[in-house]
């Protein structure tokens, strides 16, 4: 846990000057250090490779081939935990190779894995060790994520143009692919502005730091590579605590603060146990959110991710959670729609329960339409349809029947209604009754547990005060339909759609 | 090359703007399928641009000054390179290739050429009159963006995921950003419509309607309909110094009043929904069959419930569809039988669902039950006339034991529903017409009777 905990709390600091991060860079006093290590000497290299291989071969390679390596080295393309020295050697095995066999023109290098997807491959399982845990913390310095183009345009170049898109667009949370795409482009199109303005410079700066560097190399280039992860591959994660507190990622997670499936899944095991046994939803629910962020860096999309999502429904539910209930909910009907497994009639009942809740006539036509005839078989969804209808059509006798017989924990959902349900199936009454009303027949059309019950939840919303009690437990209508009409209309004017608690 | 511009030079003689805008069509006409065609093979990429200053500057008797030439040579050079990417989508398509068809690239350049229309207009160097290439350029956004979507799905899947570092897995269902994006686009001429400032009689103002109804259709399409309230709320601020309803064209008209009465309908309020949809459907074109079969669909379900009222067999006979749709409900209402009312609901659920008509019709059940009720009371008969008074002053039975009601219901829900209709339910459903005043009267627990108005007033407007 200290490990994770202390990094945590590090990027957490480094949360803060993200909104100011423009300015370090009009004061220049940003102490430049180990980022500018990271990706100058990196592309350095890279421009080396091309570069300074060449001549001693007397060979002219072809420009695909020269294509072929940069697109190697190209930040984007590298894989977390392949060592850039392995990929150097397998670049130049291959490259040997085919230059050996005299195959560097037949050879389609634009379809050809690149030597770390091919290094990927032979490395049958994946291993731990391949990532250094052991950080030091001042090579991750603060906004070094946020200024990984700009940091060397910024000292040094004038491109300082380019440089102040770069801050700002950096700032932006990417997430639809397009944007990622552009991204994408951008940093292809930084790249040949290495090759073309600063190449002297680079080699420079490589030689200088070439022979130091090395045994971090895969650290530094490692960070950097969260940076792409944003567009590219998953996170694989390295930490082995079954705890992380939940914190809103403002850019690429660190590997070692994120937890790979197996230990998620001692961590469910873990919450589970927890919650039976304190019931701290608080916690649990902070803990089911980093959860959910650790599965989604590292891309898990499986059985695992749909038990975790249904879980933590349930949880939400219980509480009374909406919101958090929600986001479960959006994320479970994608998830059912890869055909993961999991319970999709029990929550797509709930989900047609939940939109009764918010009064979401667009969502609960969108629903009927989607409902397969499979599924209006299964017990859950035709109860959930049937409370529908019987709201529909203003038949409260039914909707409480259905309301004493839920199946799973629809009568949470149902809970959130009932309230307001019965309001307006009072006022109904005392329309339609111009005599008393016993208080017995209110308990048995309204679904009470008793008439305590019934008389509680009316004295609550002032029918008592207005005098509409009778002496012989009846209610008498007339004078207590104001009262009642008005809690009925305050009752349905306030759903609060996201019911964030 | 000639003829497309040919046109474009006539229409600014002539200031025809529809002239214009059929310059700039994406679909060549067919009587000249080949145009699209030979105008991409009359220049090249390298000379478009001189080729267009050309035609457009030189060898012209237009004359118009430098900045309008130049913002439509920008014009033309991006709907160029818009056929360009069409004319290759097609050929991909017509050679059973349609996988390689690249529509999203079509629709990323006809884009760019609504674009630069939309730059000609913000500097207003384009003259009001040729707003209908505006029209043109949003109605093949459109329908460009829903070919690109709909190729996106295809060859990737419903599901976004997201890639970065959000908390969750997904980011969202339903791939349709294309023309999310086409609705930006859109909504950008719509402001440039509505907030034009000039006089009424050159005044970018005419085209706001054909542009909301553009909008309108797209958000229906995404089915994000409460962004079309953003639209009628901005259209209700200008209504002040807008030009007269009734001096848009009448599609327009039409078509607006169209959409506004079902987004009210949607919203449930159905009184604004019949007005408009009333107004709608007596301008609508008496040969437009289709458009007022549409109408119509969301006008009965609605007048259903403002006014109780059904479509005569007559209106019904000049519509199959509606009259495959609606009969076996109308029959089932008139005759009060709630077995065949529920059977029909089920049977015509996906059609109705589809027209996002069925949870208004569902509520037509309470008419049925009306109906019901109303053959009870009348089947009640008449109290015992008093001797000595004449026939004519009798009056009807008007406390009707809730047993009666319970047996009726039991009996029209047909064997099935009826058997475990419980007579607490049948009470509810009584309440509840009494309070949705469909009957007039009381129920008292007490002697477990119905207590109906008289003077002929029990069931308001049926005569009893």
């Amino acid at each position: 846990m200290s490990i994770p905990v202390a990094s945590w709390h590090q990027s957490q600091s480094n949360m803060a000057p993200a909104y100011s991060s423009v300015d370090p860079r009009t004061t220049f006093s940003r102490p430049p250090p180990h980022i500018s290590t990271s990706t100058p000497s990196r592309t350095a290299t890279q421009t080396s490779t091309n570069t300074e291989a060449p001549p001693p071969r007397k060979v002219v390679w072809p420009p695909p081939v020269r294509d072929y390596v940069q697109r190697s080295f190209a930040p984007e393309a590298k894989i977390h935990g392949i060592e850039y020295s392995d990929l150097e050697k397998k670049l130049k095995q291959v490259i040997t190779e085919a230059a050996e066999a005299d195959r560097l023109h037949e050879v389609d290098w634009a379809t050809l894995p690149l030597p770390q997807q091919m290094i990927q491959q032979e490395r049958a399982m994946w291993n731990p060790q391949f990532t250094d845990q052991v950080e030091d913390p001042a090579r991750t310095p603060p906004s070094f994520k946020k200024r990984k183009f700009d940091d060397p345009n910024d000292s040094q170049s004038p491109l300082g143009r380019k440089a102040k898109n770069n801050n700002f667009e950096d700032r932006i949370t990417y997430a639809s692919p397009s944007q990622a795409n552009r991204m994408d482009k951008r940093s292809k199109k930084e790249k040949s502005k290495y090759h073309a303005d600063k190449f002297p410079d680079h080699i420079a700066k490589r030689i200088e730091r070439f022979g130091v560097v090395t045994p971090d190399y895969n650290n530094t280039s490692g960070a950097n590579s969260n940076d792409n992860q944003v567009m590219r591959g998953p996170v694989a994660g390295t930490c082995r605590s079954l705890e992380k507190n939940y914190f809103r990622l403002t850019s690429a997670p660190k590997p070692e603060d994120v937890r790979p499936q197996e230990v998620l899944e001692q961590t469910l095991e873990l919450l589970k146990r927890r919650w039976k046994a304190e019931g701290n939803y608080t916690y649990i629910c902070d803990q089911f959110k980093s959860l959910r962020q650790d599965l989604t860096v590292q891309h898990i999309k499986n059985r695992f991710t749909v038990d975790v999502y249904e879980l933590h429904a349930r949880i939400a539910l219980e509480k009374g959670d909406m919101g958090e209930y929600n986001q479960c909910q959006t994320q479970l009907r994608a998830l059912y729609s890869l055909g993961l497994g999991g319970h999709p009639a029990e929550f797509l009942a709930y989900r047609i329960l939940y939109l009764i809740h918010t009064c979401n006539r667009t969502g609960l036509n969108d629903v009927l339409a989607e409902i397969t005839a499979e599924e209006r078989k299964e017990p859950a969804v035709l109860h959930a349809l049937a409370t529908r209808s019987a709201l529909a059509l203003g038949n409260y006798y039914a909707f409480f029947q259905l309301y004493l017989n839920v199946p799973n924990m629809g009568a949470y959902l149902m809970d959130m209604f009932v309230g307001r349900e019965r309001l307006a199936a009072l006022a109904n009454i005392c329309k339609a009754y111009k005599t008393s009303v016993p208080l017995n027949f209110i308990v048995n059309q309204l679904g009470f547990d008793s008439s305590q019950e019934a008389y509680e939840f009316m004295v609550a919303i002032g029918v008592d005060k207005a005098g509409a009690f009778l002496e012989e437990c009846a209610l008498d209508p007339a004078k207590g339909m104001a009262v009642i009409k008005s809690a009925r209309d305050a009752a349905f004017k306030k759903i609060d759609i996201k019911g964030q608690i | 090359m000639e003829v497309v511009l040919g046109l474009f030079k006539r229409g600014m003689i002539e200031q025809n703007g529809h002239m214009v805008a059929d310059a700039l069509t994406p679909i060549a006409p067919p009587r000249d399928t080949g145009r699209l065609y030979a105008f991409y093979r009359a220049s090249s990429a390298f000379s478009i641009q001189a080729d267009l200053r050309h035609e457009i500057v030189y060898s012209s008797d237009i004359h118009l000054n430098k900045a309008e030439s130049n913002a439509w040579i920008d014009v033309f050079v991006a709907y160029w390179k818009a056929v360009g990417a069409l004319l290759a989508t097609e050929e991909a398509t017509n050679q059973g290739k349609a996988q390689d068809a690249e529509w999203g690239k079509a629709y990323e350049q006809w884009k760019e050429m609504v674009n630069a229309l939309i730059r000609g207009y913000t500097t207003n160097v384009f003259p009001p009159w040729t707003l209908p290439c505006l029209y043109t350029a949003g109605k093949y956004l459109r329908n460009l963006a829903i070919k690109a979507d709909e190729q996106t799905r295809k060859s990737t899947g419903n599901v976004t995921y997201n890639e970065g570092f959000q908390d969750d897995v997904v980011s969202s269902i339903g791939k349709n950003d294309s023309l999310q994006d086409a609705a930006r686009q859109i909504n950008r001429i719509f402001s440039l419509c509505i907030s034009d400032r000039a006089p009424l009689e050159e005044s970018r103002k005419w085209g706001v309607y054909y542009i909301s109804n553009l909008l309108f259709k797209i958000y229906f399409k995404l089915n994000s309909i409460s962004l079309c309230k953003n639209i009628l709320r901005s259209l209700q601020v200008s209504q002040s110094d807008m030009p007269p309803f009734e001096g848009f064209p009448k599609s327009h008209q039409v078509t607006f009043r169209y959409y506004a009465g079902v987004i009210h309908f949607l919203d449930e309020d159905y009184k604004t929904a019949e007005d408009y949809l009333t107004k709608a459907l007596t301008a609508c074109h008496r040969t437009a069959h289709k458009n007022q079969e549409l109408i119509l669909t969301y006008l009965i379900p609605c007048r259903l419930l403002t006014a109780s009222q059904l479509p005569t067999p007559t209106v019904l006979a000049q519509f199959p569809h509606l009259e495959a749709l609606f009969t076996p409900l109308i029959t089932a209402m008139k005759q009060g039988n709630l077995a065949a009312f529920d059977a029909a609901l089920v049977a015509g659920e996906p059609a109705f669902i589809k027209r996002r008509i069925y949870l208004t019709l569902e509520r037509g059940r309470d008419m049925v039950l009306r109906n019901l009720l109303r053959k009870v009371f009348i089947a009640g008969g008449f109290e015992p006339v008093k001797e000595g008074a004449a026939d004519a002053s009798r009056v009807r039975r008007t406390r009707i034991p809730v047993k009666e009601f319970w047996a009726a219901v039991r009996l029209s829900s047909g064997p099935v529903a009826g058997e475990h209709l419980e007579v607490d339910e049948v009470e509810c459903m009584l309440a509840n017409l009494i309070y949705k005043g469909f009957i007039k009267g009381y129920i008292s627990r007490e002697f477990g009777k119905v207590v109906l108005s008289k003077n002929n007033q029990a069931f308001p407007g049926t005569g009893v």
